[in-house]
């Protein structure tokens, strides 16, 4: 009898010791079990990409000379585009460095652009993260601003030898400084649970009560500079704003681009080491 | 020689593979897939004790490996798909004699079942634990994604159950050796 009840408390304390044993274990054999199976997992995840990359490059085989030749022609206006406001980049920056020199004063912080893949997007109610495919192998730290064409993509979270998780905009675990694009004061912005079927949101909080949006002229928010993001990098739109009970600041959501969930290549900002 | 746990392992580990492709897919759709129930079920059902908790834990560490680790206060809660899938796992296999385990069809309700239990301990660690503020939000994408998971697990389970029992009979282990020794 007492052997039959043993026998059906054997999987519960067989429980018991595992979560004991767990929550006992030190924390940084917890790390190495967890960098290990990432490592395990990562050839498939990066084959998995690979893949998809091969089935692009077939895709775009199929698509004739003519659309090939268009595509090119209007890609070399952009480029003459590019091209100029690159010169322009470069003399201003010459300006920047004279005035630095001339009165003294902190350069800002200089970056490597480190182009990246984007082999898998892990976007839940919870956690909103992508993964690249560039890691440690590529000097990539934990921290690194991570942007794309529209402005701020997220923050690199954890970096493995070929790949690094980036904590994406619309993620609740990320906070920046910002401003509005035409005012200097600092505001606080953060990712927000997103809902079901719609594009992602953040929260905007500590807007001074002076600044006044109206609903058909939404107002562009951006970097501020503050931190790790480079100053005027675009992360969203805010039309509408609420003030908080006590009047002394307004609130409101964060409107983000809807390519933040389709991203396929993303830049990210390694930082030179001062001067 | 083949081990009972690697087998089931890695076929549970193509399953997530599978998954994460999946929601890569969906991503800009806004839907998420967890099938965290679906992982745990054969194992729980068809196995023994030492084989089938060894292959659950082994997958729960490859699914925290890759998810963020939520901090609950100042401190970082290490390993919540362990917690909840040993715990699923235990129960299943507490419960399993009382009910026909090698049907398909109760495996795929048990595995229904699990799922939503994990669902709601993930809800809970990850947002009534570490970001209570934003629950409102995150209760309605979670019933979402439950939802989409729920059609999931029920278009795939069979095939997966199937696919685990083909590859152990291939590896010749007979499972109804299994039905005689619970622990």
């Amino acid at each position: 009898m007492s052997s039959k009840r043993f026998d059906q408390a054997k999987p519960f304390l067989t429980l018991g010791i595992i979560m004991l044993g767990w929550l006992m274990l030190p924390v940084a054999v917890k790390s190495f079990l967890r960098v290990s199976f990432a490592e395990l997992q990562a050839p498939g995840q990066v084959t998995a990409s690979y893949v998809r990359d091969l089935q692009q490059f077939w895709a775009d085989r199929t698509h004739s000379k003519d659309e090939l030749i268009e595509a090119a022609r209007d890609l070399r206006h952009v480029y003459a585009g590019y091209e100029f406001q690159a010169q322009r980049t470069e003399a201003q920056q010459a300006e920047i460095d004279r005035l630095e020199r001339l009165l003294h004063l902190p350069s800002n912080p200089r970056y490597r652009y480190e182009p990246a893949r984007v082999c898998r997007r892990d976007l839940s109610g919870w956690w909103q993260q992508l993964t690249v495919r560039k890691g440690s192998n590529y000097d990539i730290p934990v921290g690194a601003p991570v942007v794309y064409a529209g402005g701020v993509v997220g923050r690199v979270r954890e970096v493995r030898l070929y790949e690094a998780d980036v904590d994406l905009v619309s993620s609740p675990q990320l906070r920046l400084a910002a401003t509005f694009d035409d005012d200097t004061r600092p505001v606080s912005y953060q990712g927000r649970s997103n809902p079901p079927l719609a594009p992602a949101r953040g929260l905007v909080e500590f807007v001074p009560p002076d600044i006044v949006i109206y609903s058909t002229a939404p107002r562009r928010l951006v970097t501020s500079g503050l931190g790790e993001f480079p100053a005027g990098l675009t992360i969203g739109y805010v039309s509408r704003l609420d003030t908080s009970p006590d009047g002394l600041f307004q609130s409101g959501e964060v409107t983000l681009d809807p390519r933040l969930t389709e991203l396929m290549e993303v830049t990210v900002l390694v930082p030179l080491p001062p001067g | 020689m083949y081990r009972r746990w690697l087998i089931v392992f890695a076929s549970t580990l193509l399953l997530w593979s599978l998954v994460g492709q999946l929601n890569h897919c969906l991503a800009p759709y806004s839907v998420f897939i967890s099938a965290g129930g679906l992982m745990v079920t054969f194992a729980a059902l068809r196995l023994n004790l030492r084989n089938g908790l060894t292959a659950t834990i082994l997958i729960a560490l490859a699914v925290d490996s890759v998810e963020p680790v939520p901090a609950v206060g100042h401190h970082l809660l290490y390993g919540p798909h362990l917690l909840l899938f040993t715990t699923a796992h235990v129960f299943i296999f507490h419960l399993r004699t009382r009910f026909p385990r090698e049907e398909v069809l109760f495996a795929l309700g048990t595995a229904l079942v699990a799922n939503l239990g994990m669902s709601l301990g993930l809800f809970f660690i990850y947002v009534e634990l570490a970001a209570p503020s934003a629950s409102g939000t995150a209760a309605l994408r979670m019933l979402a994604d439950l939802g989409w998971s729920q059609l999931f697990i029920l278009v795939t389970a069979p095939w997966f159950f199937s696919l685990q029992q083909r590859a152990l009979e291939l590896c010749n282990f007979d499972l109804s050796e299994e039905n005689h020794r619970f622990y």
